[in-house]
């Protein structure tokens, strides 16, 4: 302990009479006046000069930004974000964001309360003030109510002030030694705790990891996570062909699906013809399932040269090709609903008026393609 | 002016609120001496007896989560069942606490002060228990960070128009709110117990935790201001809290759910099981911890008026319920409203009715109302019959709704019956833990009560 004083603490046993001294002793300009006490003492802080806490307006400036926060999260969310019209209401519904934005506002506004009360403007926590460390603190948390004449300068007169204290019906005065130590914390405590934190979590993840490798527990959750479901793209055991998807029952026929009249694509040219007419909005239709679902293999143009399948050798038809070419519409229609050689069957993929206007779509590019002189306007 | 010598009648005298001769400092030895002192033989009897009932309820727990919610009573269309009558039942118990230690704070209710620290810890441990609940029924309890907005990978939010997720905003606020508004009335009261401990590890504890509380007069100016602006924020929070519960029965279209009625009725159900709740564990804290001084007969007793109160505006809450089934002139919220007292579950409506609005009655008579074993029969009532309310409105309700092809009976198992117990010897294991080591009674408050006594 230094010979420094930081304070001189009077106790009391009653409120009354640390309020009177207080209005004694503050006009005498003694240092600065400070109260501990076990409970709050109404008057005391006006009797030694304290300014009214300044709390409300922060709380209240802080629970007006956690509403504007929310409303604004809420419509950024709602609206801009990600917005999904549910129930039919419109996208910024302000009113049923309302709960939310209270119970943001009581957040911020608590937080600060109870926080930045005892944080910010009470500088809490603080383990090395001299208060802490005197003599009287155990009564002053108990019973006593201590006034409390503190040291503003070199020029503290302690022995003048527990003189004070004393004709103003102090029980008792403690004089209070400025601590000496710097600071409370120690650097080299501060290092031990932070080492031992980072040694506990090594030996506590090593620990783990250590279990979950040498026993073989099951894992966790594994009936909740996996479900005896049918999932249609995974293997199931529930079915003889093993297959989660079910196939349709036999003779089911989808709508725009008829089943094919003929066996070959041969047989298909001397039975059908396109029965669309040959319009725009047609071969727009045709040229659009073309490129999705033909362009891979057989060329934009159909060329027959392809974009994807030559890496894996295929060789697929040239439509451009003279045998094509003077093949009938059926025929076409015919390969793209049973199939040939690698290329399996569209009936599935396209009905059957996609069908048929891809077979104009292909007209159209072996026209383009084949094109003479007098074409040209 | 004359000053008049007649005595007040009694219903106009202050309420005598200590018996005997209570000191500061004798405040302190009696309620800051207990975490010094060896627990009684009773209180590891307790213990042990809420251990087991956790320990059960904790493998009830295991069960559902390694085989999934299927283990529960729930089906289509009572897809609620326990998981949600056991949270509002809870989260209703914590509202008592909230309300006797801000709503009676800011109407300066002095007799709170007894109990105020008590019911605050209760309404922690109640919400505690309550969020079990919502996560495993989620059935995906490891996934309940969805629950929050943030930003992620699939780049969806929340429905912010859902009363689901306002309900966890209401939660969980509720949840920090009556933490830090209980942390910060400790406070004062663990520097008394850091200074009152003799050295070693427990006094380290409350040093840490008591922040290096001094009791500056400076410091109580603006803790005074925070406590008085918290209690004034948590009573707006806690009416919010159940509100929003019953948004989600009286937002969807359920007969039997969406009527306006439910917010208030909601709020007013729950304080009613809080208070009860808050009755047994005072009976049983002030006879075990010798507190009979400071929790008197009278605090008891103004305990036990408000529970009649309450019970009271629940019996005009059923009655509008069914005013209101009456005037719909649907006949799916009729059916709904008989089959509470009349159908398959008809026994769950009678018992709410009976111990919820018949059984408090008693308390019209002050030999009830200062009775231990008739404020503890009431308040038993009074908490089964809440948590059969809650059974009245989700299963019955649900059902048997609009669709009739859709009815299907609802059978609890014994894993829901498991995780019920086991969230009540949660919530006492804390009440016994809490009572050994921190201070049962806010000690800073009754003392400046007892400093304003005497001048």
């Amino acid at each position: 302990m230094s010979n420094r004083t930081f304070a001189v603490l009077g106790l009391f046993a009653e409120a009354d009479k640390i309020v009177d001294a207080a209005r004694q002793i503050r006009p005498r300009k003694l240092g600065r006046l400070e109260a501990y006490t076990p409970y709050p003492v109404h008057g005391l802080d006006r009797a030694i000069g304290l300014a009214p806490s300044r709390l409300g307006r922060l709380v209240m400036l802080m629970g007006v930004i956690g509403a504007c926060l929310a409303l604004l999260f809420e419509w950024w969310v709602s609206a801009v974000d990600y917005p999904l019209v549910t129930g039919g209401k419109p996208l910024f519904s302000w009113q049923a964001f309302v709960p939310v934005m209270f119970e943001v506002t009581v957040l911020f506004a608590t937080f600060t309360a109870g926080l930045a009360m005892l944080f910010a403007l009470n500088k809490l926590p603080c383990f090395g003030h001299p208060v802490l460390h005197s003599k009287a603190i155990k009564d002053i948390t108990r019973d006593r109510l201590a006034l409390s004449i503190e040291a503003t300068g070199e020029a503290f007169d302690a022995e003048g002030a527990r003189q004070a204290l004393l004709d103003n019906g102090a029980e008792a005065v403690e004089i209070v030694p400025v601590p000496t130590w710097d600071r409370p914390l120690s650097l080299v405590g501060l290092l031990r705790t932070i080492a031992a934190i980072v040694a506990a979590c090594v030996v506590a993840g090593a620990g783990l990891f250590a279990a979950e490798k040498l026993i073989p527990i099951v894992p966790p959750m594994l009936h909740m996570h996996n479900q005896p479901k049918l999932s249609a793209f995974r293997e199931s055991a529930f079915f003889a062909d093993g297959r989660g998807m079910r196939p349709a029952v036999a003779g089911t026929v989808a709508r725009g699906h008829l089943p094919p009249a003929f066996a070959t694509p041969e047989e298909a040219g001397t039975l059908l013809s396109n029965p669309l007419a040959f319009t725009q909005p047609v071969a727009e239709r045709g040229r659009k399932v073309f490129n999705d679902h033909c362009a891979i293999c057989h060329g934009t143009v159909g060329d027959g040269v392809p974009l994807l399948s030559l890496a894996y050798g295929g060789k697929p038809g040239n439509f451009l090709s003279n045998e094509i070419r003077a093949r009938p519409a059926g025929h076409i229609f015919g390969v793209l609903t049973l199939g040939k050689n690698a290329m399996p069957s569209y009936a599935a993929d396209l009905d059957e008026n996609d069908r048929w206007a891809v077979v104009h779509y292909i007209r159209i590019l072996q026209r383009a393609q084949n094109a003479r002189d007098e074409d040209l306007p | 002016m004359k000053a008049t010598t007649a005595p007040l009648p009694r219903a106009l005298q202050p309420l005598e609120l200590i018996q005997g001769k209570v000191s500061p400092g004798s405040l302190d030895d009696q309620v800051l001496g207990f975490p010094a002192r060896r627990p009684p033989r009773a209180w590891y009897a307790a213990l042990a007896m809420t251990l087991t009932a956790l320990g059960i309820g904790s493998f009830c727990i295991g069960w559902t989560l390694y085989f999934g919610i299927g283990t529960w009573g729930n089906n289509r269309p009572v897809a609620w069942g326990f998981g949600i009558i056991n949270f509002v039942f809870w989260v209703g118990i914590g509202h008592a606490g909230t309300l006797i230690s801000a709503i009676l704070f800011l109407f300066r209710a002095r007799w709170r002060n007894a109990i105020a620290r008590f019911a605050e810890a209760m309404t922690i441990f109640a919400v505690i228990c309550a969020a079990i609940f919502p996560v495993l029924h989620t059935g995906r309890p490891w996934f309940a960070y969805w629950l929050f907005p943030y930003p992620n990978e699939r780049s969806i939010w929340v429905n912010f128009r859902s009363p689901l997720i306002w309900d966890v905003f209401a939660v969980s606020t509720y949840f920090s709110v009556s933490l830090i508004y209980w942390y910060l009335g400790l406070v004062p009261d663990l520097a008394s117990m850091r200074d009152r401990t003799p050295e070693g590890l427990r006094k380290r504890i409350y040093t840490v935790l008591s922040l290096g509380w001094r009791g500056a007069a400076s410091h109580w100016v603006h803790y005074d201001k925070a406590y008085l602006l918290l209690a004034g924020l948590a009573t707006g929070l806690v009416i919010s809290v159940h509100s929003v519960v019953s948004f989600d029965f009286a937002v969807s279209l359920v007969p039997g759910w969406h009527m306006t009625i439910f917010p208030p009725y909601f709020v007013a159900g729950a304080i009613f099981a809080g208070f009860a709740m808050v009755v047994i564990a005072l009976t049983v804290v002030r006879k075990t911890m010798n507190l009979s001084n400071l929790i008197t007969d009278n605090h008891l007793d103004v305990m036990n008026k408000l529970i009649l109160a309450m019970s009271c505006i629940m019996g005009y809450a059923y009655f509008m319920e069914g005013g209101t089934a009456w005037y719909s002139a649907n006949p799916y919220i009729q059916h709904t409203f008989m089959n509470y007292v009349t159908g398959f579950y008809g026994w769950a409506g009678i018992t709410t009715i009976t111990c919820n609005i018949i059984i408090p009655q008693l308390f019209w008579f002050r030999r009830m109302r200062r009775s231990i074993p008739a404020m503890i029969f009431v308040a038993l009532a009074v908490t089964l019959g809440m948590w059969m309310e809650r059974f009245v409105i989700i299963v019955i309700s649900l059902h048997q709704d609009y669709l009739p092809s859709a009815w299907h009976r609802y059978i609890p198992t014994k894993i829901d019956f498991g995780v019920l117990l086991g969230s009540f010897g949660l919530f006492f294991t804390l009440v016994l833990l809490f009572a050994r080591v921190l201070p049962v009674i806010a000690t800073s408050e009754m003392k400046a009560s007892l400093s304003e006594r005497q001048a």
